[in-house]
């Protein structure tokens, strides 16, 4: 692999690494930091870059790996709260003050399911739910085997699906 | 297959992590919208919540920062590259100068150290010299002969005086003779 390879291959994966990083740290500013620090020593081992088997999820468990460094040494907080910046999120367009308070409260309550998710389930949900990535694609990035990568993902919708489900029969 | 139960359909498959990535796409797309139907409105926050974190991306400023960062380190790299070799330039020179001339000091060392002197000086310029030692060399052998000769003879005088029993010690140098030859004379007046 070379520099051009760097820009076409794996820059273009960054959004993907900002999103993996602010699903742990849940922190923009944080998980930009992650992202420019993991690209940048990338760069600057450019000569390794032909003994990496797999660089794109190589840098996956670098950014996974920073980001749960960062989370511990800053002792951040997983409060559960929404992020401030996009607090105003609406969910589904057009809708009324209470629908629109009510889809804060779902929201709220999915960001304190994810929090209340295992490290694993809650990678592993992440990568699928919102990168798409293919079970073989997951277990490479989060080093994990693919049986793992079913297991934690299974606990992590039926964990979903009970929440939601309890949240409904409580607002009925 | 009506609306309703292409989405059930894909749910249960969801719950049961059998879905493909597509799938999950369409389900996802299906419970988004906004004809939802009411008893599946709760499972549209999720997939909304979904489709949002899918939006999240790095700010506008993200881009800028770090390809400026990235360039900066290409640079960073050969100026440090530069700085190397700038700094240890002097220290080289020295490790260069002191190399040579340690090379040098023991190349002389060695040469001198050889004996290059000749082992024998050649006469043959000067006949007279060279028959001088030639006839001295000569004397000195003839003399070495003749004493090793007469001492010889001496010697051998002085053993026949001694009048020494020679078939006795013949005996001793080869005392399994005569057995042998008594088994062989036994083998046979046996047969």
């Amino acid at each position: 692999m070379n520099s051009d390879s760097f820009h076409t291959v794996i820059l273009p994966l960054k959004d993907k690494f900002f999103r993996l990083a602010y699903s742990i740290v849940r922190e923009r500013a944080e998980a930009e930091d992650i992202v420019q620090d993991v690209l940048l020593k990338l760069w600057n081992r450019r000569d390794e870059w032909d003994y990496i088997e797999n660089l794109d999820a190589y840098c996956f468990r670098m950014i996974k790996n920073l980001s749960l460094d960062r989370l511990s040494t800053l002792n951040m907080r997983q409060t559960g709260t929404i992020d401030p910046e996009r607090e105003n999120v609406h969910f589904i367009d057009n809708r009324s003050p209470d629908s629109e308070m009510e889809g804060k409260e779902q929201h709220y309550v999915i960001e304190r399911c994810i929090r209340s998710l295992t490290e694993n389930q809650r990678l592993v949900f992440t990568l699928r739910e919102i990168e798409g990535m293919s079970y073989r694609e997951i277990a490479e990035a989060l080093d994990i085997s693919e049986d793992m990568v079913k297991i934690s993902l299974h606990r992590a919708r039926r964990k979903m699906k009970d929440l939601l489900s309890g949240y409904r029969d409580n607002h009925v | 297959m009506t609306r309703i139960e292409r989405i059930n359909f894909l749910l249960d498959k969801y719950w049961n992590c059998e879905t493909s990535v597509p799938e999950e796409r369409e389900l996802q797309t299906l419970l988004s919208s906004k004809d939802v139907p009411e008893e599946l409105r709760h499972l549209s926050a999720l997939f909304s919540y979904v489709k949002d974190e899918q939006s999240v991306s790095p700010s506008g400023d993200f881009d800028r920062g770090l390809k400026k960062k990235l360039e900066q380190g290409q640079d960073d790299g050969k100026q440090n590259a530069y700085v190397t070799i700038r700094i240890f330039r002097p220290l080289l020179r020295v490790a260069v100068s002191a190399l040579l001339v340690l090379g040098v000091g023991i190349s002389l060392y060695f040469i001198a150290k050889q004996d290059n002197r000749p082992r024998f000086v050649e006469t043959y310029r000067d006949p007279n010299v060279a028959m001088q030692q030639a006839t001295l060399a000569l004397e000195k052998l003839s003399h070495a002969l003749q004493q090793t000769e007469t001492a010889s003879v001496q010697t051998i005088y002085l053993i026949d005086e001694l009048d020494i029993d020679w078939s006795a010690i013949d005996s001793l140098s080869n005392p399994v003779l005569p057995e042998t030859d008594s088994l062989t004379q036994r083998k046979e007046g046996g047969v």
